[in-house]
C-alpha cells in the first residue's frame, strides 16, 4: 500500500518535472502547448460557455504577457500615467484582449494548425503559424520573449495586421481627443457592455 | 484583391482583405520620435528607481527590460486621414448596409446553400479574377509569382471545372499569392494619399480606389456578363463572401472601443504588409 502509494508519488513527480522541463524548449513548443490547450477545450463539448471561457482564459494568462502589451501599446501615454493608472489599464487592457482573443478563436474551433517555423533572434522570437479553414489559409504569427524560462506572447500579428500596432494606433487617437481618464472610461464601458451581452 | 471585396468582405475585414495605406503626416512624425526619447529616458528612470518602486509591485515593474520589445520592423501607423469626418459617414452607411441588408441575404444564403458549393462558387470568382493577379505580379516583376498564376488558372480551369475547384492548391501545392493594382502602383512609388472609405466597397484610399477600378477591367467576370447580370454576379459574389466568413466585423464591431479607427488602421497596416510581400 505504502509503496503503492510512493511510486505513485514519484511517478507524479517525475511527470511534473518532465512537463516543466520540455514545455518550453523552442517557442514553437511553448505555442503548440498553448493554442493545442485551447483547440482541445474549444472541442469539449461537455463544458459550458462560462467554464470554457473560465479555462481558456488560463491558458492565456499563462502565455500573455499583459503587462508587455500594455505598455507598448501606450508608448508615450504609458509614462506619462501614474503607477495606479498603469495598472488599471493593464487590468483593463487584459480584459478586452482575452475577450477579443476568444471572441476569434470561437469561431474556428475546428480549423487545424499548421506550424510552419519560427525565427529565434537572442531572447525574441516569431513563432508563424497557420489556421487552415476551408476558404484560406490565415497566417497568425505570435511575437515572444524568454522571461525566467518562458516564452512569453508580447504581440500577435494576423494577416500581417500587429494587434498591439493597430491597439497603439486607436487609443492614442482617443487618449489625444479625451484624455487618458476618457480612454479609461471607454473601457471600462466596453467591458461592461461584452459582459452583459457576451456574443 | 478585387471586385470580390465588394459590400461586406470590404466593409470589415481587415483579416481577409482589402486596400489601402497611409502617408506619414509631419505633426504625428514628431509625436513618434518624442515617443522613443521619452521611452529611453523611461528605462533610464526604471532602472535607477526601480527599488523604490518595488513596494508598489513587485513581479510587475519590470519596465526596464521591455523596451528591447520594439523590433525594427514594427509598424508605426501615421495614419493620413483628412477626410475623417466624411468617412466616418461612409462607415456608418456601410456598417448599416451590411447589418440590416448584406447580412440578413447572407444568412439566409448560408441557410439553403450547402457548404461545398459556396466554397465552389468562391473558388469560381477568385479564378476569373486570375488575370488581376497574374498582371500585377508580371508588372511588379514578380514573374515566377505570375507564371505561378497562370499555371493555377491554367489547372484550375480545366482540371478545377471552370475554377469551381483549386486543384492547383488542393493537388500541386500552388497557392494563390494576391496582386492588385494599387500594390503595383505602390510598388513603382505611387503613395496612398488619403484615407477613404468607399460606399459599398469599404476601407480604401485614392490610390487603392483608383487600383480597384483598374482590377474590375481585368476581371474576367467583367467580360462575360453585361449591364445587371454583370451586377447580379457581383452581389454573389458579396454575399457567398459573407456567407463563408466567420463574422469577423461582428467581432471587431463588439470588441473596439472605435470601429472605425480599428477597421482603419488594421486595412493600412494589411496593404502595407501586401506592398511588403
Amino acid at each position: 500500500m505504502l509503496k503503492q502509494l510512493f511510486l505513485m508519488l514519484a511517478a507524479g513527480i517525475a511527470l511534473t518535472a518532465a512537463t516543466i522541463a520540455s514545455a518550453d524548449s523552442t517557442p514553437t513548443d511553448a505555442i503548440r502547448g498553448s493554442v493545442e490547450s485551447i483547440l482541445t477545450l474549444l472541442q469539449d463539448k461537455e463544458l459550458d460557455q462560462t467554464t470554457r471561457r473560465g479555462k481558456i482564459r488560463k491558458v492565456i494568462n499563462a502565455r500573455f504577457d499583459f503587462r508587455a502589451m500594455s505598455q507598448r501599446t501606450l508608448a508615450t501615454n504609458w509614462k506619462k500615467a501614474s503607477d495606479e493608472q498603469q495598472k488599471e489599464f493593464v487590468q483593463l487592457f487584459s480584459k478586452l484582449i482575452e475577450n477579443t482573443y476568444i471572441g476569434r478563436v470561437e469561431a474556428y474551433t475546428d480549423e487545424k494548425v499548421d506550424y510552419p517555423g519560427e525565427k529565434i533572434k537572442g531572447k525574441k522570437a516569431v513563432v508563424e503559424t497557420l489556421i487552415l479553414t476551408a476558404s484560406a489559409d490565415i497566417p497568425v504569427n505570435y511575437k515572444v520573449y524568454l522571461k525566467k524560462d518562458k516564452w512569453w506572447v508580447y504581440d500577435v500579428i494576423i494577416e500581417g495586421i500587429s494587434l498591439i500596432s493597430n491597439y497603439r494606433s486607436s487609443y492614442q487617437e482617443i487618449v489625444k481627443k479625451d484624455g487618458f481618464d476618457g480612454l479609461i472610461v471607454k473601457m471600462k464601458a466596453k467591458i461592461k457592455e461584452l459582459e452583459t451581452q457576451p456574443a | 484583391m478585387k471586385k470580390s471585396l465588394m459590400l461586406a468582405m470590404a466593409l470589415a475585414l481587415p483579416a481577409f482583405g482589402v486596400h489601402a495605406q497611409a502617408t506619414p503626416t509631419p505633426a504625428d512624425t514628431t509625436v513618434y520620435e518624442d515617443a522613443s526619447a521619452a521611452l529611453i529616458l523611461a528605462a533610464a528612470d526604471e532602472t535607477d528607481s526601480s527599488d523604490e518602486k518595488t513596494f508598489a509591485a513587485p513581479d510587475d515593474f519590470e519596465d526596464e527590460d521591455l523596451l528591447w520589445l520594439d523590433d525594427e520592423d514594427d509598424v508605426i501607423l501615421d495614419v493620413y486621414d483628412p477626410l475623417e469626418t466624411i468617412n466616418r459617414g461612409t462607415f456608418w452607411f456601410n456598417d448599416k448596409l451590411y447589418f440590416y441588408l448584406l447580412k440578413p441575404v447572407a444568412k439566409g444564403y448560408r441557410w439553403i446553400m450547402p457548404e461545398p458549393l459556396m466554397l465552389g462558387i468562391g473558388n469560381f470568382f477568385s479564378n476569373l479574377a486570375s488575370p488581376v493577379r497574374i498582371i500585377n505580379a508580371g508588372l511588379q516583376g514578380k514573374f515566377t509569382d505570375a507564371g505561378n498564376e497562370l499555371t493555377r488558372f491554367a489547372v484550375n480551369t480545366t482540371i478545377g471545372i471552370g475554377g469551381l475547384f483549386d486543384t492547383a492548391k488542393d493537388h500541386f501545392n500552388l497557392k494563390k499569392k494576391e496582386e492588385d493594382t494599387g500594390q503595383t502602383l505602390g510598388y513603382y512609388g505611387i503613395g496612398p494619399g488619403p484615407y477613404l472609405v468607399l460606399p459599398f466597397f469599404g476601407p480604401s484610399n485614392f490610390r487603392d480606389g483608383i487600383g480597384l477600378l483598374a482590377d474590375s477591367r481585368m476581371d474576367l467576370t467583367y467580360y462575360l456578363w453585361e449591364d445587371r447580370d454583370y451586377w447580379a454576379a457581383i452581389v454573389l459574389k458579396a454575399v457567398n463572401t459573407v456567407a463563408l466568413d466567420k463574422d469577423t466585423y461582428e467581432g471587431i464591431k463588439r470588441d473596439a472601443l472605435d470601429p472605425y479607427l480599428f477597421v482603419r488602421d488594421a486595412y493600412v497596416q494589411y496593404r502595407q504588409n501586401k506592398l511588403d510581400n
